[in-house]
């Protein structure tokens, strides 16, 4: 069996970014350090629990992105992936999902793999598409936001629950080949151990060179970026910390709660 | 208004129509089209009331795809029959719910009838529609290149219109082709988290991923402590890390509280924690962080560490009460 994760490399805290007023976009600064967006890490662990758990599954994990990506991809080959392919764009701003997910299906077109996990969501664009996406170009099943996932023997299918609203669950059975998004919880991610980190260090990753420009044109265009929408902004309690203590239990009484 | 054919896609569970197809139908009036369509997805059984209840409350046109193949939620299925069914009626913005469901299928959907994707919308402009990106620290404003759009509206962000303005719309059941699926649906497992405790508590310390550590949940235990009638809540990452079980989770995916004090410690305020806490009646938050989303959530705001603030809100609490006189 063939597993493809894919991962995103995002920002490891939103307070770095910048918002660029004349261009209206927004950046990264001097001191944002990346890492693998949390979602993925749940991709990568449960492709290699799938893996201890039946015999003849081969790991690949893929990263689109600009050179630092490669950060990225290497962490998935420390916490144990067999593979790691870069898909190399030379824009530092983020794609569009639909964009990612062209350049991803035209490696797996090829490749035949049997199953492919990404996270439910990455952390910067929040848009959940990727899989979805991908799927709908392969043609594969798909299944979001799973939180269990067992297969037997020599599987032919897989039994999942997506995670739904109020915690509930849906319990479904897909075939082969599908798309599976993976929610946090479902598993706790491993720490690289030191041989993988070793082995990840010797490993070359294969590099693929996105065409640019893109094929097909993008279905959509960001106008600009925006600060989020003032609501009623609650009250700040300003002052020393002790003021600021004294007043919150003074709101505290007012309101009957002490 | 951008003027297109629209459809909007109903969604339902157990019978009931979900709230969110009403906001996703005011949301598609107010900024596609004057008339969409409301499409339900069904059983033959349950199709009819469940069009009759949506064109009484909508006064929009419902179309009722019938068949066994949606009699219960399948992604697969949705996907094919949609497809099936949008691609006969030329270029159209297609308006579905934000929800676990809805973003089960709306990505394949856009594939399939060659449209963009635009995900968690929660505001539009002229012709463009805005949606919270990098963790909800910006928004951006992005606009359809493409005649066709599958659109996935965020819960809560427009109110449904109340009650048909014009009487009831009319309804049109079409009937569905069968085909052969590769998913099996098993039916639903409710809950396992759900906790009493968080719902009935007059005040709930909720702990965040700022805890920075395990023991520090020692700092919300006793913060909780000077109140009667307190539990401890908490926010996914803070459940993912293990360091409390999930029961104590609070959010979309999670337990929903409307307590009369939300005190948020160490929380972001991510989209999927606020719409479980929003409705408290006071809502304090602590965070180092001056622009974390959480403040414009609060009442309150205090913007320190944690880990020196807290212990000195209870000291002073204690100095003044004495201790143990809570
Ligand atoms: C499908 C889906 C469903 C989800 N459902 C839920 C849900 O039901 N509930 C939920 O909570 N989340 C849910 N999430 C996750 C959600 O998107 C966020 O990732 C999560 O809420 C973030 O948790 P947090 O605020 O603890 O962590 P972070 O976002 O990491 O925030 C930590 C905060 O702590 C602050 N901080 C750091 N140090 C200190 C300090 N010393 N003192 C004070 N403050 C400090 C930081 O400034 C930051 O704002 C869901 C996500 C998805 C994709």
């Amino acid at each position: 069996m063939k597993i493809l994760v894919c991962v995103k490399q995002v920002y490891d805290s939103p307070d770095t970014l910048v918002f660029n007023e004349s261009s209206g976009r927004v950046e990264f600064g001097s001191h944002t350090v990346f890492r693998m967006n949390r979602y993925d890490e749940y991709a990568v662990e449960e492709a290699l629990r799938i893996r201890e758990r039946i015999t003849g599954v081969a790991v690949d994990a893929v990263s689109v992105g600009p050179d630092r990506v490669r950060k990225t991809i290497r962490r998935a080959l420390e916490m144990g992936a067999d593979h790691g392919i870069h898909i190399r764009t030379g824009c530092e701003t983020d794609l569009d999902p639909l964009e990612r997910a062209h350049l991803i299906a035209s490696l797996a077109r090829g490749r035949r793999y049997d199953l492919i996990l990404t996270g439910v969501m990455a952390e910067d664009d929040m848009q959940s598409q990727v899989g979805g996406l991908l799927a709908g170009i392969l043609g594969f099943t798909c299944a979001t936001g799973i939180i269990s996932l067992e297969m037997h023997g020599n599987p032919r299918e897989i039994l999942l629950e997506r995670e739904i609203e109020g915690g509930r669950r849906e319990c479904l059975t897909l075939g082969f080949p599908c798309v599976l998004t993976i929610q946090s919880g479902i598993n706790t991610p491993r720490y690289p151990s030191l041989s993988h980190v070793l082995r990840a260090r010797s490993e070359e990753l294969e590099l693929i060179e996105a065409p640019s420009p893109a094929p097909s044109p993008p279905l959509l265009s960001v106008k600009r970026f925006l600060l989020p929408e003032e609501g009623e902004k609650g009250e700040i309690i300003t002052g020393t910390p002790g003021e600021k203590a004294a007043r919150l239990l003074s709101i505290l009484r007012e309101h009957s709660l002490l | 208004m951008i003027e297109t054919r629209c459809y909007v896609i109903a969604l339902h569970d157990n019978g009931r129509v979900a709230e969110e197809t009403y906001e996703t139908a005011a949301f598609a009036r107010r900024y596609v089209a004057a008339d969409p369509c409301v499409v339900v997805l069904s059983g033959g059984g349950e199709i009819e009331p469940l069009a009759g209840r949506l064109a009484d409350r909508t006064g929009l046109t419902v179309i009722g795809l019938a068949g066994d193949i949606v009699r219960e939620y399948c992604a697969e299925a949705y996907t094919a029959s949609l497809i099936s069914f949008l691609r006969k009626k030329g270029n159209a913005f297609v308006c579905i719910p934000h929800t676990a469901r809805g973003i089960d299928f709306a990505p394949q959907l856009s594939v399939g009838i060659g449209a963009c994707c635009i995900t968690a919308v929660e505001g539009a402009g002229e012709g463009t529609f805005i949606r919270s990106v990098y963790s909800g620290r910006f928004r951006s404003e992005v606009r359809p290149e493409t005649p066709s759009a599958v659109l996935t509206v965020m819960p809560g962000a427009f109110k449904p219109e109340k009650g048909a303005m014009q009487g009831p719309g009319s309804v049109k059941i079409v009937p569905l082709r069968a085909f052969e699926l590769s998913t099996k649906t098993r039916g639903t497992r409710e809950a396992v988290h759900a906790n009493m405790t968080l719902s009935r508590a007059e005040v709930v310390v909720s702990a965040g991923r700022g805890l920075g550590s395990a023991e520090n949940l020692r700092l919300v235990e006793m913060l909780s402590g000077i109140f009667p009638k307190s539990a401890i809540g908490a926010t996914r990452g803070v459940c993912d890390l293990g360091w409390l079980d999930y029961s104590h989770q609070i959010g979309t995916t999670g337990n929903t509280v409307a307590p009369r004090l939300y005190l948020a410690c160490g929380i972001s305020g991510a989209v999927q924690h606020v719409s479980g806490m929003k409705n408290s009646q006071l809502i304090v938050a602590i965070n180092t962080d001056p622009d974390a989303s959480i403040f414009r959530t609060a009442h309150f705001g205090i913007v320190e560490d944690l880990k020196v603030f807290i212990p000195l809100l209870v000291d002073m609490y204690r100095e003044k009460h004495g201790d143990g006189d809570a």
